[in-house]
């Protein structure tokens, strides 16, 4: 009777961890390749969308199904949270949809797994008649470019520039900060009290961009080393980490509540951000249009920024590949990259739709300025993060270090060398 | 007795059994599929470096030897998640008998207070958690009333020192009503008579609560125990929703230590993080179930 007892609790508590876990089923590994649908035949494509409300998938789809009469579109809308998760599931599971939009950020695993189809390959080389690399910056097809494939057709894109407070500079007869030196004393003019201070935040993408500004990385060009404790990269830090200080920025912890609220109540008038931020203060703060401007970040030894966006991909186990690719072409089109900006508001990733008239317009909430022209100038020396397996592990090996530099628990050099030391533990396996 | 009666005897049998097999036969299945077969083969993943997406490769017990000796987050993880179990162990059914026993008085109202307690258990733990995140904002209700007070604001979620208690707190409101309607209905079953006797032989409440109240609620202690520290070592949508983990992994957890390793595709390492966790859980099992016998 107590074997029994016993027997049914660990298969009780089993059952609850595995539940927990989410167990799925074996996966085989992706081997289909790509079939060649005759024009007659019928086909049908699924195609995740993680836009949510503002989308500029769904407005397209019934236009390419008139271009396309056999290929109809089974549209799924999903939303930026869920994707990951639901993605690793189908993938690992051997049923994948046709078409995903993925986040860039999650692009290193899946491409180091060779989980997408090679776009190269599928598009003969050219995306609507325009050769890969004269679609894009280079920063741009660098950010899409894995082991000379290209994994994903970047959609819209996301690189950091510098949000400040224009009615407040002029009123305290600031200059927009060009340089490091430049910001350290304009946030401390800025700053009053506990207002109007530079949104200090611990973790990659803004880590990661004080490092690029000061020429630095953070791996080595082959992925073996960890760079981000170099003398570079560690002054890029310490100069970061003097704003706080300084007290001229507010460290930006979990209980400071969303960035907008800061923004309303005004303890941030400056932050870096890309230009989806743009549609989140137009929709949540329209009552602070106008008195905001965008402009590059302060540069160190070189203007900097992460790259990321979203990224179309077909993942390499679809059997779909070619109507797939017709998709992705029609979504690329000039005229339908407009709609990223039309409907999503954020930035088409195609050079051409984002100096077209539609998008790059003068934005009355930025005081009618032409804030695209902003993002294009920061894209071009933008650089994405390190397509390497072990991308996760770095990351948060660096951005602990970011929270202990930002939380004053450790010397920037001591927190930096502890995290390298991490991140090449999980490297070197 | 013919040969056909003893044949057709047999008919019957079978048929009986056969609706037997017949009625178990979903449970069993449902065992299987979802349960046995799952167990098994995520036990096999976490002897292998496996991602999903290509072949397995057979490690043995590398998995176990990595956690355990190189995974400094892995051990942090672990560590939190003792805490916060020991945390929300010590507290939360203390506060649920304490509760239970002031409402087992002859109060007014006693459903409503009933109903207001449980409540927060049948709320979302997002719903809660999110509740408990404005809460501790850096302008939230705490630090308003701690500023009224003439103190300095707190860093509920961001100071690494108090984050994990934060969390426990939070976790502790949302679950002490359960346990409180547990021991009340404990409470509501021992029989007047023995505190009736107790108190014609002196007996003082103290002396009532240890020798009658407590033995008596041995069996659901042992209940409210085993599934509270099973459901704390489990914690993971509080840390999702309220921390991230953060700051500085200071609450990060088992569970999401090990989701974060499923969403890394990290399947052989993730399943050897489960299987830890399930063995952890079967010690505290094994040692509940010793005391619940005795």
């Amino acid at each position: 009777m107590r074997t029994k007892k016993v027997l049914l609790g660990i298969v009780l508590i089993l059952y609850m961890v595995l539940s927990a876990c989410g167990a799925q089923p074996t996966a085989t590994p992706s081997t289909a390749q790509p079939t060649t649908a005759p024009n007659t035949e019928k086909v049908t494509i699924t195609v995740w969308d993680y836009y949510g409300e503002a989308t500029p998938i769904k407005p397209i789809i019934e236009g390419f199904q008139k271009e396309y009469p056999n290929i109809s579109v089974n549209y799924e809308a999903l939303d930026w949270d869920s994707t990951l998760e639901k993605l690793n599931v189908v993938m690992t599971g051997g049923t994948p949809p046709d078409v995903v939009t993925i986040d860039m950020t999650w692009l290193p695993k899946f491409a180091a797994l060779g989980a997408f189809a090679d776009l190269n390959q599928l598009s003969g080389g050219k995306l609507n008649n325009v050769a890969w690399k004269d679609a894009y910056t280079a920063g741009g097809l660098e950010s899409i470019t894995y082991q000379n494939q290209i994994v994903a057709a970047l959609y819209d894109f996301d690189v950091y520039a510098l949000y400040y407070r224009a009615d407040l500079f002029e009123k305290k007869g600031l200059s927009v900060p060009k340089t490091w030196a430049e910001l350290k004393e304009v946030s401390a003019k800025l700053a009053e009290g506990d207002k109007y201070k530079y949104q200090w935040l611990a973790e990659t993408f803004h880590g990661s961009q004080w490092i690029f500004e000061n020429g630095g990385s953070l791996l080595s060009a082959d992925h073996k080393s960890v760079t981000f404790n170099a003398p570079e990269a560690v002054e890029a830090i310490e100069t970061y980490a003097s704003l706080l200080t300084d007290k001229s920025a507010i460290y930006w912890g979990a209980d400071q509540g969303e960035r907008i609220q800061g923004l309303k109540d005004e303890r941030i008038a400056m932050f870096s951000d890309g230009p989806y931020n743009m549609g989140i203060m137009k929709s949540a703060a329209p009552e602070m249009a106008g008195k905001w401007r965008i402009a590059l970040h302060p540069a160190g030894k070189q203007s900097g920024s992460y790259l990321g966006g979203t990224g179309l991909v077909i993942p390499a186990s679809s059997k779909q590949q070619d109507a797939a690719w017709k998709f992705i072409e029609y979504a690329m089109r000039v005229e339908n990259q407009i709609g990223v900006y039309k409907y999503a508001g954020a930035a088409p990733a195609l050079t051409a739709a984002l100096q077209s008239p539609e998008v790059n317009i003068a934005d009355p909430y930025f005081g009618g300025q032409k804030v695209f022209e902003v993002f294009l100038e920061a894209m071009k020396t933008a650089q994405h993060f390190p397509y390497v397996r072990q991308w996760s592990d770095v990351d948060v090996a660096f951005s602990q270090a970011m929270e202990k530099v930002g939380l004053g628990q450790m010397a920037v050099k001591e927190a930096l060398d502890e995290a390298a030391q991490t991140a090449t533990e999980a490297l070197n396996k | 007795m013919t040969a056909g009666s003893v044949s057709k005897r047999s008919m019957q049998k079978i048929q009986n059994y056969l609706m037997a097999y017949a009625f178990i036969a979903v449970p069993v299945l449902s065992f299987v599929v979802f349960l046995l077969i799952p167990m098994v083969v995520s036990f096999w993943w976490s002897l292998n470096d496996y991602n999903g997406l290509q072949p397995a490769k057979f490690v043995g017990l590398q998995n176990y030897i990595e956690l355990f000796t190189k995974d400094k987050n892995f051990i942090n993880a672990l560590r939190n998640t003792t805490s916060f179990v020991l945390l929300g162990m010590g507290i939360g059914p203390t506060l649920g008998l304490l509760t239970a026993i002031l409402l087992n008085q002859k109060v007014r109202f006693l459903s409503i207070f009933r109903t207001a307690y449980y409540l927060p258990v049948m709320t979302s733990l997002v719903v809660v958690s999110t509740i408990w995140v404005m809460l501790y904002n850096q302008n939230g209700l705490f630090n308003t009333l701690l500023g009224s007070l003439g103190f300095e604001a707190v860093g509920w979620l961001s100071d690494p020192k108090i984050a994990l208690v934060s969390v426990a707190i939070a976790s502790i409101w949302q679950g002490f009503g359960f346990e409180t309607v547990i021991f009340l209905a404990a409470l509501q079953s021992i029989p007047r008579e023995q505190y009736e006797a107790a108190m014609i032989d002196g007996a003082s409440g103290v002396q009532q609560f240890f020798y009658i109240t407590l033995p008596a609620l041995r069996p659901v202690l042992a209940f409210v125990y085993i599934y509270g520290i099973i459901g704390s070592y489990q914690i993971f949508d509080q840390v999702f929703v309220m921390t991230s983990g953060g700051p500085m992994q200071s609450t990060s957890t088992i569970v999401y230590f090990l989701f974060g390793k499923f969403q890394d595709l990290r399947l052989g390492y993730a399943s050897a993080i489960a299987y830890v966790l399930f063995a952890i859980l079967v010690i505290f099992s094994f040692i509940a179930f010793k005391m619940e016998k005795e």
